[in-house]
């Protein structure tokens, strides 16, 4: 039976209770979504009422910008840079894990200026961080007016990059399948950092509108099955895919794929994988503030239903099931 | 025939035994590493009309649990004030002598597993929802869930989490099952317009206590000793959930019970304060472990139900113990549980349910609980057989005794002798 599991990304984190708990719109917590009584469901290990309470019914501090100095930036296409950032240990430790990303902007520009960028890699020893941006928009333009020596605003540390984090913690001696596309490759990296060690994994990785493969040097060092193909086509997965699909998890024992790609081939395979193995997948939503206040992730879905993506964890299906355009 | 116990405290064990011996197979789920949930840190049984409980409940066929507190019982017989003939068990034995039995019977028992949601098909319940989203599916199912916490609402109703044997950090809180299959909950009253109740006693750890407190309660079981005059707060009387131990001497007293921990029969007691008294410097508590500031709020997620424990509005569902009403005691818990039990299995069968008369003790406090919770006033009582109100309606209907053959006849006369010990699968 399917049965959705929530959580929230910042739930017993030092960004717990946020501003959603000061207006009862706490993603977990019955008490701070205005109901008199406790019906915890989705328990995190900690009070979020109770954090509230000993928190004089405030917020605690909201995530801050702090400078980081550009050390590395390599053009990989016109429209494709490599930034590596120096930045500050007490950031870069909170910034290993899957799904982690954070807001840079030029320090001249307003926050409005800030955008979401997922970490591709992490050296805690040297307190960089690494990512690869595509250049596409007023944004990310901005970005790529900086050059090396010169400083950035990140604004961290944020952790909802990805859907099912729940699924990938689960996943040791496994045979593990991972999907990239395009972009999708980079914030793959951490994923497959934190799993091929004690899994088999397979990486599908599709180019997409790129020559060839951006993440060459990660997947020398972290050594996997790789594969490369086409994974999408007018919309519908390739034949190619398909069949690998039904052959790896018949063939492979594959309990476990993972997709970094666009929606809509994350829709597309979750429907082909039709819950014969656990998912999780890149969290493609809009994100602007990233702490649940500006509305640009909200999303709707059938009985009313409003999901905050930047800080609503779920599985891959519950981001698509039910889905409401308004 | 499946029947799928959700809790597995005292409540809910008596129904895991009385639908095993009915015939069902019987699952127990339990959020914690334990069963027995606040039995872990009670210890009193068979004081005044619990008594006359205990026995009937042998009568029954439910004695099971009565006689497995009862073989490891420290003290037997002792007088504290307004209670005779307490008997106090080992907290610190009684799980898992009961774990063992209970396997045994072929119960499966399922630790560390909170149920937090339920599947309905129409008003029939078809399966619950493990907190990692495991489907469990049964026909009957019985909530023992208690009325306890969790942290959230210890916060909101009372001093905040004092961290008690529920462990509701550790192991996850409390979820109203009752409530998830879309039957509000009903909620008790400490005075007017405040929910809840406090706990009403405390543990300290006897090895903190001086050698001559603990030598009386070794040999005693009991020991009194006067407050402080400028110390006694008679309003904390008000808070308890135990009424039956809310007199006056209990306010201008310590009185301590041996339970194999020192039981303190008050909801909380500042520790700097305690430390004032004689032989008590050095006291520490052992549960809650901040006993000192509060205790676990109670009575606040009950399910309404008929006298048969069957819960209004759903087909299949049943409940016992605080679940079921403003009770207190294993005694009240192990009654209602037992019944519960038995009914589900009745239920699977097309057979009518069970309604223990009221010239029984358990059917008379089931029904006039279920009568009382629905006043005004009834709502800021509990109700149990060892004080209190019902103790004085249980002397009146001349339904108290300690004669066990009086009682055992009287079972005997209603044809109900060892009803809950036969299979009916």
């Amino acid at each position: 039976m399917n049965y959705e599991i929530i959580d929230c990304i910042d739930a017993g984190t030092q960004f717990c209770p946020c501003h959603l708990a000061e207006s009862n719109e706490c993603i977990l917590c019955s008490q701070l979504q205005g109901k008199s009584f406790c019906d915890c469901k989705n328990w995190r290990g900690t009070c979020i009422y109770q954090e509230f309470n000993w928190n004089n019914n405030i917020a605690t501090s909201e995530r801050e910008s702090s400078e980081g100095l550009i050390i590395s930036k390599e053009i990989i296409y016109q429209d494709l840079i490599k930034l590596v950032i120096k930045t500050n240990h007490h950031l870069c430790k909170e910034l290993v894990n899957a799904g982690s990303y954070v807001f840079l902007r030029c320090p001249e520009s307003s926050p409005y200026f800030d955008v979401p960028i997922s970490i591709m890699d992490c050296d805690i020893q040297k307190d960089t961080i690494s990512m690869i941006i595509e250049i596409e928009g007023i944004k990310t333009k901005k970005v790529n007016e900086l050059n090396e020596k010169d400083t950035i605003m990140i604004k961290g540390p944020f952790w909802n990059g990805v859907f099912g984090l729940k699924n990938i913690q689960r996943c040791t001696n496994k045979n593990v399948l991972l999907i990239a596309r395009g972009i999708g490759q980079a914030p793959i990296v951490p994923v497959l950092k934190q799993l091929y060690k004690q899994n088999t994994i397979w990486l599908v990785i599709d180019k997409g509108r790129y020559e060839d493969v951006i993440i060459k040097e990660y997947i020398n060092k972290y050594p996997c099955n790789i594969v490369e193909l086409k994974t999408i086509e007018e919309g519908k997965l390739t034949q190619d895919l398909s069949s690998l699909i039904d052959d790896y998890i018949e063939d492979n024992f594959i309990e476990h794929v993972h997709c970094s790609g666009p929606d809509i081939l994350i829709q597309e395979l979750i429907t082909k994988v039709n819950n014969r193995t656990a998912t999780s997948c890149c969290n493609n939503a809009k994100v602007c503030c990233g702490q649940g206040v500006c509305g640009a992730c909200t999303t709707r879905f059938e009985g009313h239903v409003v999901k905050r993506l930047c800080k609503l964890q779920t599985d891959p299906e519950y981001i698509f099931e039910g889905r409401r355009q308004i | 025939m499946k029947v799928v116990i959700i809790g597995g405290g005292w409540s809910g064990l008596a129904a895991a035994i009385t639908a095993k011996k009915a015939g069902a197979d019987v699952e127990i789920y339990e959020k914690t590493d334990m069963l027995l949930g606040l039995g872990n840190i009670g210890g009193i049984m068979r004081n005044n009309g619990r008594y006359t409980a205990a026995e009937e409940l042998i009568a029954l066929g439910a004695g099971d649990l009565i006689n497995l507190t009862d073989s490891v019982t420290k003290h037997k017989n002792i007088y504290f004030p307004g209670h005779h003939h307490a008997w106090l068990y080992d907290v610190n034995k009684i799980e898992p002598v009961v774990k063992e039995y209970v396997e045994d019977l072929g119960i499966k028992i399922f630790l560390k597993q909170r149920v937090i949601d339920v599947k309905k098909e129409g008003d029939t319940i078809v399966g619950i929802i493990l907190y990692d989203g495991q489907f469990i599916t049964g026909d009957a199912f019985i909530e023992t869930t208690g009325s306890t916490g969790p942290m959230g609402n210890c916060l909101r109703y009372g001093n905040g989490c004092s961290m008690c044997v529920l462990r509701c950090p550790a192991f996850g809180p409390r979820v109203s099952i009752s409530a998830r299959a879309g039957v509000p909950d009903l909620q008790g009253e400490r005075e007017e317009g405040v929910c809840g109740a406090f706990s009403g006693s405390c543990k300290i750890g006897k090895e903190t206590l001086s050698k001559e407190i603990c030598k009386e309660l070794d040999e005693k079981g009991v020991v009194i000793i006067k407050i402080p005059k400028e110390d006694i707060n008679l309003e904390k009387l008000k808070q308890k959930v135990c009424q039956q131990y809310a007199l006056k001497e209990f306010a201008e007293n310590i009185i301590l019970l041996d339970t194999g921990h020192a039981k303190l029969m008050t909801s909380y007691y500042p520790l700097d304060k305690l430390r004032n008294i004689e032989g008590m410097e050095n006291a520490k508590y052992i549960d809650p472990y901040a006993g000192g500031k509060g205790n676990s709020i109670r009575y606040l997620s009950m399910a309404p139900r008929e006298n048969n424990m069957k819960v209004d509005g759903i087909k299949n569902l049943f409940c016992g113990g605080e679940k079921s009403g403003l009770f207190v005691g294993h005694t009240e818990a192990i009654s209602t549980g037992s019944l519960a039990g038995h009914n589900s299995v009745r239920w699977y069968l097309g057979m009518p349910l069970l309604t223990l008369p009221k010239s029984t003790a358990v059917g008379d406090l089931i029904s006039y609980e279920g009568n009382m919770t629905n006043t005004l006033e009834g709502k800021r009582k509990r109700y149990t057989f060892a004080g209190s109100e019902y103790f004085v309606r249980m002397k009146e209907k001349k339904l108290y005794s300690t004669d066990t053959e009086e009682i055992n006849n009287r079972v005997k006369k209603l044809n109900l002798q060892n009803i809950f010990g036969e299979a009916i699968i």
